[in-house]
């Protein structure tokens, strides 16, 4: 089978998310190919889960300060950094027959891919069986806190976090995987200001790792790529072919960035006002 | 597995409509409950909007991700579940029931045609968990 492969590209995080959605939507629309696409974020961001409520999960003065762009994403979950990591995005048909319909299958089958691009670099990632929820409220709203299950885990550290969008059958899983994991910062960014940040770096140094930490050396991201994208093509028996977007994803992606992603009502509130399915107050 | 109301009508969505006249009150079925896991969060539109069929009319989030609802029909919203806003564990205790979610006035009730019965949609999950 081949798929679509669109190349590692550094973009602002409303362009990001922007992409991911209008793949998404094309693959509901119209029997599009299954995608694989690697992205960075640039400047640094942080994404937050579609329910997440943004001033109790993002300390969004000190996001500022840092020049951090806040973003709300179409998927599940908990706030992400994304300064020193590698984003993946995997947007197909239910029916390919590669991916179970049972959604927890599928974080299975992509993160075996992951795992297997991981041990080229000499990490021996293994999958979270059972999950394990975040006791820790203060620091129950930073994705890397608590791993699901079938998230990545080395020597039981998380090293990737992954969420998923579904519908009409069409999913859209997207993750980030650590290339170099900075606590300090996270913790600045993603906690509740007057909250004891020095324990929680402690405990989230305790809890993440990064490519870099296990390899113990700067591995480039382009290499990372190549290994995963090796691994997908190994695994699932498919031809990665590189391509782009298509005319339809583009104009949707350009109205998707104007109305929803840069706009600050879906970012801060989770509403935007042309979009039937959030409605404005 | 699992029974299902046969007073209801299924889309291949998971969702259920129940008709009363004009009236179609719509939730999702107790294999689409099963299968998300514990519901976190759920986001359903205001009173007096519009949802097309085969469109989105909510949104909701399981510990596994984030799911549109898909409408099985289409019409004006006259009521929306306020329960389930308070306790949303009422949709993974009483799908079918209490755990409803919207209530729309239909505009085109021809629609409930292509609609599946209980006997088909059982059997339509029944293939669905085969593959899995």
């Amino acid at each position: 089978m081949i798929w679509r492969f669109i190349s590692f590209k550094r973009l602002n995080a409303f362009e990001n998310m922007a992409i991911d959605e209008a793949i998404f939507r094309e693959n509901q629309r119209a029997d599009s190919p299954p995608t694989l696409r690697f992205y960075s974020w640039s400047p640094p961001s942080v994404s937050l889960g579609y329910f997440q409520a943004t001033s109790k999960e993002v300390n969004i003065e000190a996001c500022r300060r840092y020049s951090v762009d806040i973003v709300r994403r179409p998927t599940g979950g908990k706030a992400v950094l994304h300064e020193n990591d590698l984003t993946y995005a995997v947007i197909t048909s239910e029916c390919n027959q590669l991916f179970p319909t049972d959604i927890l299958g599928t974080y299975k089958v992509i993160s075996g891919c992951i795992a297997g691009g991981l041990s080229e670099l000499g990490i021996e990632a293994e999958m979270e069986g059972d999950g394990r929820s975040c006791q820790d409220d203060s620091l129950k709203a930073a994705c890397f806190s608590s791993p699901s299950r079938y998230e990545l885990l080395v020597k039981k550290k998380k090293i990737c976090g992954s969420a998923q969008l579904r519908s009409k059958g069409v999913f859209l899983q997207h993750g980030s995987i650590l290339v170099d994991f900075d606590p300090l910062k996270t913790c600045a960014l993603l906690l509740p200001q007057g909250s004891d940040q020095t324990l929680q770096v402690r405990k989230l140094r305790g809890s993440v790792t990064s490519i870099h930490e296990q390899v113990g050396a700067s591995v480039s991201v382009e290499n990372i790529c190549h290994v995963i994208k090796k691994s997908f093509e190994k695994k699932l028996n498919i031809e990665l072919v590189e391509g782009c977007l298509t005319a339809y994803e583009e104009s949707l992606k350009l109205r998707l960035m104007n109305d929803k992603y840069m706009n600050d009502k879906w970012n801060m509130e989770g509403k935007v006002a042309s979009d039937g399915r959030k409605n404005s107050d | 597995m699992k029974v299902f109301p046969d007073d209801l009508f299924y889309n291949r969505e998971h969702a259920w409509v129940r008709v009363e006249g004009e009236l179609a009150t719509i939730g999702i079925t107790d294999y689409a409950q099963e299968k998300l896991g514990e519901i976190l969060a759920i986001e359903l539109p205001e009173v007096d909007s519009y949802v097309e069929r085969d469109e989105p009319f909510g949104t909701i989030e399981s510990a596994k991700g984030v799911f549109e609802l898909i409408s099985p029909v289409s019409g004006a919203i006259v009521s929306v579940n306020e329960d389930i806003l308070d306790d949303i564990g009422i949709v993974n205790s009483d799908p079918h029931d209490t755990g409803w979610m919207i209530t729309l006035e239909m505009s085109d009730s021809e629609e409930l045609d292509d609609l599946l019965d209980s006997r088909e949609y059982h059997d339509f999950v029944l293939k669905e968990a085969e593959s899995d």
